[in-house]
């Protein structure tokens, strides 16, 4: 894939990454912490994530397009390193209490529900363009079938 | 090797006959090329010559160098390379929807989204074949007649 193509698709999982994590976010504060207030600084929180969490999404790129198993293994590994990084970030954040295990879960497991969504985003994105392209494929078959 | 055209009159046939020295390869992509023009591709199986309708051919690929076409119900080698062939059927509604592949548009049943970004060309035979993220844009432009 272009480098340029690549980039472009980052961006938009980006701002996708940037939304579910406020949702991700609100929830689980809403569930452990409810009567915490943050300042203005804390909006920046689910920009800063969604940026460290396009890191992991690197080691998907390549120049020639990949086999699915190849794919799938790549995706594995993002995986991984996106649990790692949110696991890093909240171990170092004083305003999360990583000593009780139930936190740390929730946040592996929340980071395994952005990914999945993330990817049935993608994939829904993917059926509308399916959807469309039959139907340029019938007129086109009416036309020169 | 000169070129010569003559018109006939309507109740002749027609006819594209080529007067040469020997049977050359050059002669031979020649005469595959008239051919092609006319609706039909010469193709190898089981060392038998076929001349297969260019219309039966639901998709073309290529393997380890050699060009193969793929009929509902056959398979053919071809003396052509893929890249001639994307060129010489454009007309005849073939795109080309990965590296080593060319499809029949009018042999697709339908598209099914694959994974990120890829989709699947179910054909008229049943078969399944990809179509690769870099081709999906010309695919979208051909459907719409661009």
């Amino acid at each position: 894939m272009e480098f340029k193509r690549f980039l472009i698709n980052k961006l938009i999982l980006f701002f996708m990454l940037s939304t579910l994590i406020t949702v991700a976010v609100a929830l689980i504060g809403s569930a452990y912490d409810s009567e915490a207030r943050f300042g203005y600084d804390s909006m920046l929180t689910p920009i800063k994530y969604a940026g460290l969490c396009l890191l992991p999404t690197l080691v998907t790129w390549s120049r020639r397009e990949l086999s699915l198993k190849e794919l799938l293994g790549r995706k594995a590994l993002m995986l991984l390193l996106l649990e790692g990084v949110i696991l890093l970030m909240a171990f170092t954040s004083p305003a999360i209490d990583t000593e009780r295990a139930d936190v740390v879960l929730t946040i592996a497991g929340s980071v395994l529900v952005i990914f999945l969504l993330a990817n049935l985003f993608l994939w829904l994105r993917d059926s509308a363009q399916a959807k469309k392209m039959n139907r340029d494929l019938q007129m086109f078959q009416k036309l020169h079938g | 090797m000169d070129v010569r055209i003559e018109q006939i009159g309507k109740e002749e046939e027609e006819l594209v006959l080529i007067r040469c020295r020997a049977v050359t390869e050059e002669v031979r992509e020649i005469a595959a090329f008239v051919k092609s023009r006319q609706g039909s591709l010469s193709g190898t199986a089981e060392a038998k010559q076929y001349e297969i309708a260019v219309t039966d051919v639901c998709y073309i690929e290529s393997v380890d160098g050699k060009t193969f076409l793929y009929t509902g119900d056959g398979v053919f080698e071809s003396a052509y390379r893929i890249y001639e062939l994307e060129e010489l059927l454009r007309p005849k509604h073939f795109l080309r929807v990965s590296k080593p592949m060319l499809v029949n548009l009018l042999k697709i049943r339908s598209i099914q989204p694959a994974f990120n970004g890829r989709f699947t060309a179910v054909l008229s035979s049943g078969e399944k074949i990809v179509i690769s993220r870099s081709y999906v844009k010309a695919l979208k432009a051909a459907l719409k007649g661009e």
